[in-house]
């Protein structure tokens, strides 16, 4: 099936066409929900054939490219249309096609009536296609076309009801947000692309990084080209300092806050990262910025996580949050640990929001966890799917989060440092308090709503299946990452699978631990025993003594403003990037120098033009005759210039 | 001369047979079904069908036909790859004026003189074949001719109405005196070197000293035949009255296919005769007349301004594509005037390219001229809205023209400019650049008026049957297709560059 891996690009993008073309006039919601699904399901299914394939191959032989066509070939620059199948693009278009499949499932129960129910269909085969060649593509260019594509999508979908208001703006605004914000990673992206091509003369992956192993090329180039990737991956998955869209971007719909939002776009900062492990492996400077940026993110966007009281904004700064700890990990070094959160937490955060979609529908679009209140009641496998993924995101053991948290934490320290370490576990149990607040104030407790005027009610079967398949995942998904203290000889056998792709990175590096396994066990006992008090805590807190809550927010009401501000990022580019922008362009630029210089130059030279061509024109004066002469004393002068030149 | 030189001759010149076949059968049948005459159209593109699969023959078949008596290594026929692939943007061009024609009303109002139409086509077709394979100058001349002959009755074909027969015979002034300055340069360039076969011209001009002042008179007054050929300045003046007045099918064959053959003509010209060496990397060394670049730069340069700052001014759309093909015919010297093959590649690639968008362009309008008795651009107020396939068809195409991604008119106009960037004529470049951007307002004004507008009463929708649908798609299949995965036409491109001799 390997060679069959277009078909996972070309089926979504089919179905793209078809429900976008056809979509108004089919008008029946089933059928349109079953060609959007379907495209992703049978493209599931050719990713788990390939799998299953590459995996019976030794493991030297798992690299394969499947090449389409040629599509530039201009001028030495050789740009080939080809994807690339390896353990880690296998990995992850597993998780974009499989989350992605249960999404546009579920989709079809939570659009249901939505006059454009067509078009967000549509938009999510699309977002699938673009998203898939960012994974397979052989090399910068097809990444990048992915990479703009689903940036694309993203907009889309985030302005997909552009007529409601969102927070103080409107839905467009934020839609726009999220734009601009990742347009200014895409710059640096875009630098470090042409750079790649300006030392490497090549854009194709096996290409470049075979060449960055070998080639005599500074440290200063390598860190060049790494800082400006990381900015670009900085923006698709928001950390600091452009994490400030992604919260804004719960303005879209909720599967589209599951699926891009969270599983799978905003993990493709990270995937690039992790594709481009050579170079930044040769860049050692650069990767302590990752791993500090990382570290610094996941801790920051927890404590804002702390006190926030918009479900569906708690859950987008844990993304951040946990995106943070992605980055951690590249960072230090733990290329395939970063990668298995990606995939562990696709899994888990992908069920909170599709929970918290599911609570949000039968609430009547209420987003607010201080007006919920004992939904346990109404909608149990909504509670309990939710509390499994809660579970499994704040590293309770034996679930998935907890194995690949834990993998990160661990490698934080032996890779990294202590101090690494210590705010990782902090960041953790902050992350256990935040989901059990959430948990509590939503499923336990006294109703806190107007019964008479909601009436909650479990889901359709086409959420709820899609939630359970989610929490079994959320459970068992950790197993195949178990770390060498508990697997023995086996090892890590998700580290193993990665191995080849990160081979280069780990030779040029050459970290050799002398750490024990004892170490490792104290460090993970004690992050485990603060995440589970935490849970306690958050329990008790938000059941039994919610003034305790109460008192201490009124105690540190410096700090509970500032975190509930979001430490006022939004202001300061506001008044630091935003304001000076506005007034800049409007004085100088507009009415300076659009207006004065640049319509000057243009209404100028369009008023040359029209000179011109009014003379021009009288020149077809429509008789025969003159055209004659005309032609005739072009060809005297032509011969006059001979002359005088011979 | 025995019969086996002209036995042997026929292998190579199996098209041209089935073109003049068509003509002789066209007069016939239309003789003999003189009341019904819907079978001409279908018989017409058998034959075109049948000579365009003798052409796809031709391929990767190189020779001579019809031996030189003087030196029998040449003949008046040269059969190779680069005229196979002109041979073929002919035959593309005309199966889709087959097409223009059935469902054109300025046509179908004459049935009655349907079978003259079409033979006199074929009398087109038969003389562009020719001309492209031709390499001896009576044989260019006698198939010009050929060629000139049936285009200017088929210019004034309407000839009821006053712009035709004004076209027409303004067209026949303006060939009568170009071909007959270009008959005067032969003369002289046979006089010079006495021979008309261009092989044994330049064999002569290599080995011979020769006035250099009457070389470059017999040459220059040959370029003006086929300046006026393929429009460029200052043989232009004809283009945009013969394209108005003549009804729109020919308008955009001649727009099309008789400037191929006249590029074709003007290519193999210059190469086989005064090329005196291809090096390693391409570039052709040119026997020193005078300074070809130069003037082949001023003619380019000067025709593609003319051409685009009097399309400026248009309110007629037939018109303004008239304007719009001359600046086209000087973007397409651009890969000449650089003398080397990449600059060839370039030429075809442009071609194949430009026949799909400027038919695409003119059968829509066409269509919708059919409905609305106009191609005032006022009349297009709102037409997006009304019939949004015909507008956005029509936009596609008019984008393309002016050369923007992601069509296939950005890639031709691409692959010109890495020619010239290569060959170090920057200057040229951002004059021809500039241009397109002036290109780039006339065509664009049109897309404002079908879709900045709303629609006016006088806006109707135009009705389209299946065949007109399916002939829009065709042709907008590879204006998108090509934009994208370009690859395949630059591969054709760089395999039918080679000329006979080199």
């Amino acid at each position: 099936m390997i060679d069959y891996i277009y078909l996972t690009v070309l089926l979504p993008l089919l179905g793209f066409l078809i429900n976008g073309l056809l979509g108004p006039k089919i008008k029946n919601e089933k059928l349109i929900g079953i060609i959007g699904s379907s495209t992703v399901g049978i493209s599931f299914l050719v990713v788990l054939f390939a799998l299953i394939q590459t995996v019976g191959l030794p493991a030297d032989q798992r690299t394969n490219v499947v090449e389409l066509f040629t599509w530039l070939n201009v001028a030495g620059l050789n740009i080939k249309f080809a994807y690339l199948v390896d353990p880690l693009s296998l990995t992850m278009a597993m998780v974009v096609t499989g989350v992605g499949f249960l999404i546009h499932v579920y989709s079809i129960g939570y659009m249901h009536g939505d006059k454009a129910f067509w078009k967000f269909f549509a938009y999510l085969n699309l977002f699938i296609f673009a998203m898939m060649n960012l994974i397979l593509g052989d090399n910068f260019v097809v990444l990048f076309l992915g990479w703009e594509g689903v940036g694309l999508c993203s907009y889309l979908l985030i302005g997909f009801w552009y007529e409601k208001n969102f927070e103080k703006g409107t839905v467009p605004q934020a839609a726009k947000k999220a734009f601009i914000v990742n347009r200014i990673g895409d710059f640096g992206f875009l630098l470090g692309m042409f750079l790649i091509y300006s030392t490497f003369d090549s854009l194709n992956f096996l290409d470049v990084f075979s060449k960055a192993e070998y080639f005599p090329v500074s440290e200063a180039t390598f860190g060049l080209i790494a800082i400006f990737l990381f900015i670009g991956a900085k923006g698709k998955s928001a950390q600091i300092p452009l994490f400030v869209w992604l919260p804004d971007a719960m303005a879209g719909p909720t599967p589209v806050s599951a699926l891009i939002h969270a599983a799978t776009m905003v993990t493709a900062g990270v995937y690039m990262v992790a594709r481009a492990s050579i170079i930044f492996a040769s860049a050692p400077a650069v990767m302590t910025v990752v791993a500090v940026i990382g570290m610094l993110t996941a801790f920051f966007a927890a404590t804002i996580g702390l006190v926030q009281n918009d479900i569906k904004k708690v859950l987008a700064y844990s993304t951040v949050s946990q995106l943070g700890y992605m980055f951690l990990a590249l960072g230090v070094g733990a290329f395939s640990a970063g990668i298995f959160h990606v995939m562990t937490h696709a899994f888990f955060k992908a069920l909170l929001f599709l929970g918290a979609g599911s609570i949000i529908h039968s609430m009547h679009e209420e987003q607010n966890i201080q007006k919920y209140g004992n939904l346990k009641k109404y909608m149990p496998k909504t509670f309990i799917t939710f509390v499994i993924a809660a579970f499994a995101i704040s590293g309770f053991p034996g679930l998935s989060g907890f194995f690949s948290k834990d993998e990160i934490l661990w490698y934080s320290y032996a890779n990294g440092n202590l101090f690494f370490w210590i705010v990782g576990a902090i960041t953790a149990v902050l992350t256990a308090f935040y989901m059990f607040r959430l948990v509590t104030l939503t499923f336990f407790g006294k109703e806190r709503f107007n019964k008479s005027e909601k009436h909650p009610h479990e889901s359709p079967a086409v959420m709820t299946i899609p939630l359970m398949i989610l929490a079994f995942l959320a459970v068992v998904g950790g197993y195949i990452g178990i770390p060498e203290i508990f697997s023995g000889e086996h090892g890590n056998v998700f580290h193993n699978w990665l191995m080849p792709v990160f081979a280069a990175a780990d030779r040029k590096m050459a970290v050799y631990g002398t750490h024990t396994h004892l170490e490792e066990i104290v460090l993970m006992v004690i992050s485990v025993a603060a995440a589970l008090g935490a849970i306690y805590a958050a329990y008790i807190i938000y059941t039994k003594r919610i003034e305790v809550a109460n008192k201490t927010a009124s105690k540190l009401k410096g700090l509970y403003t500032t975190l509930f501000n979001k430490y006022y990022v939004d202001e300061a580019y506001e008044f630091a990037v935003i304001k000076p922008i506005q007034k800049g362009s409007e004085k100088l630029l507009w009415k300076f120098f659009d207006v004065k210089i640049v319509d000057g130059i243009v209404n100028g030279a369009a008023s040359l033009v029209d000179v011109v061509s009014s003379v021009i024109r009288k020149m077809q004066t429509g008789v025969a005759q003159f055209y004659l002469i005309i032609m005739s004393l072009g060809i005297a002068l032509v011969l006059f210039w001979i002359i005088l030149s011979l | 001369m025995d019969l086996s030189f002209i036995t042997e001759s026929l292998y190579f010149v199996k098209p041209e047979i089935a073109a003049s076949a068509s003509i002789i059968l066209l007069v016939l049948l239309d003789l003999i079904f003189h009341k019904n005459k819907t079978i001409i159209p279908y018989v017409a593109l058998a034959g075109i069908i049948i000579t365009g699969i003798f052409v796809v023959d031709q391929f990767n078949i190189s020779g001579f036909a019809f031996l030189s008596t003087d030196n029998p290594k040449y003949g008046m026929i040269a059969v190779d790859n680069f005229g196979a692939f002109f041979k073929l943007i002919i035959i593309i061009s005309s199966i889709f004026v087959v097409a223009f024609s059935a469902y054109s009303d300025e046509i179908n109002k004459i049935t009655d003189r349907l079978g003259e139409y079409y033979a006199l086509i074929f009398g087109m077709i038969l003389g562009m074949l020719v001309l492209i394979s031709a390499s001896d100058l009576i044989l260019i001349y006698l198939s010009m001719e050929l060629l000139s002959l049936s285009s200017y009755v088929l210019a004034g074909f309407t000839k009821l109405r006053d712009r035709s027969s004004e076209a027409s015979l303004k067209y026949l002034l303006y060939g009568a005196t170009s071909t007959g300055m270009m008959l005067f340069g032969i003369s002289i360039l046979y006089g010079l070197t006495g021979s008309t076969n261009l092989y044994i011209i330049s064999a002569a001009l290599q080995t011979q000293s020769l006035n250099l002042l009457t070389l470059a008179f017999s040459i220059i007054l040959i370029f003006a035949g086929i300046g006026y050929k393929i429009s460029s300045a200052p043989f232009h003046f004809w283009t945009p009255d013969v394209y108005e007045g003549a009804p729109i099918s020919i308008t955009a064959y001649l727009s099309v296919a008789s400037k191929a053959a006249g590029f074709a003509l003007l290519i193999r010209f210059i190469k086989t005769t005064f090329v005196t060496f291809v090096d390693d990397n391409g570039n052709w060394q040119l026997l020193q007349v005078f300074d070809w670049e130069s003037l082949l730069i001023i003619i380019s340069l000067l025709t593609m301004t003319l051409g685009n700052f009097t399309a400026l001014w248009q309110r007629n759309l037939k018109r303004m594509l008239a304007y719009s093909s001359i600046a086209h015919a000087g973007y397409l010297m651009l890969g000449l005037l650089v003398f080397s093959n990449q600059g060839l590649i370039a030429i075809l690639i442009y071609f194949t390219i430009y026949l799909f968008m400027n038919l695409g362009a003119f059968f829509i309008v066409m269509v919708i001229a059919n409905k609305t008795g106009s191609e005032d651009i006022d009349d297009y107020d709102g037409l997006g809205f009304k019939s949004s396939f015909l507008g956005v068809s029509l936009a596609i195409f008019l984008v393309s023209l002016t050369g923007l991604p992601p069509t296939a008119g950005f890639i031709g106009k691409l692959y010109l400019f890495i020619a010239l960037v290569d060959a170090k004529m920057l200057t040229v470049a951002i004059i021809a650049l500039l241009n397109t951007v002036v290109s780039l307002y006339y065509y664009i004004r049109v897309l404002k008026h079908m879709f900045l507008t709303s629609p006016t009463e006088k806006t109707e929708k135009i009705p389209l049957n299946f065949g007109q649908i399916a002939v829009i798609i065709i042709m907008l299949i590879p204006i998108l297709l090509f934009g994208v995965y370009f690859s395949p036409v630059v591969d054709l491109a760089k395999s039918y560059i080679t000329i006979l001799g080199f």
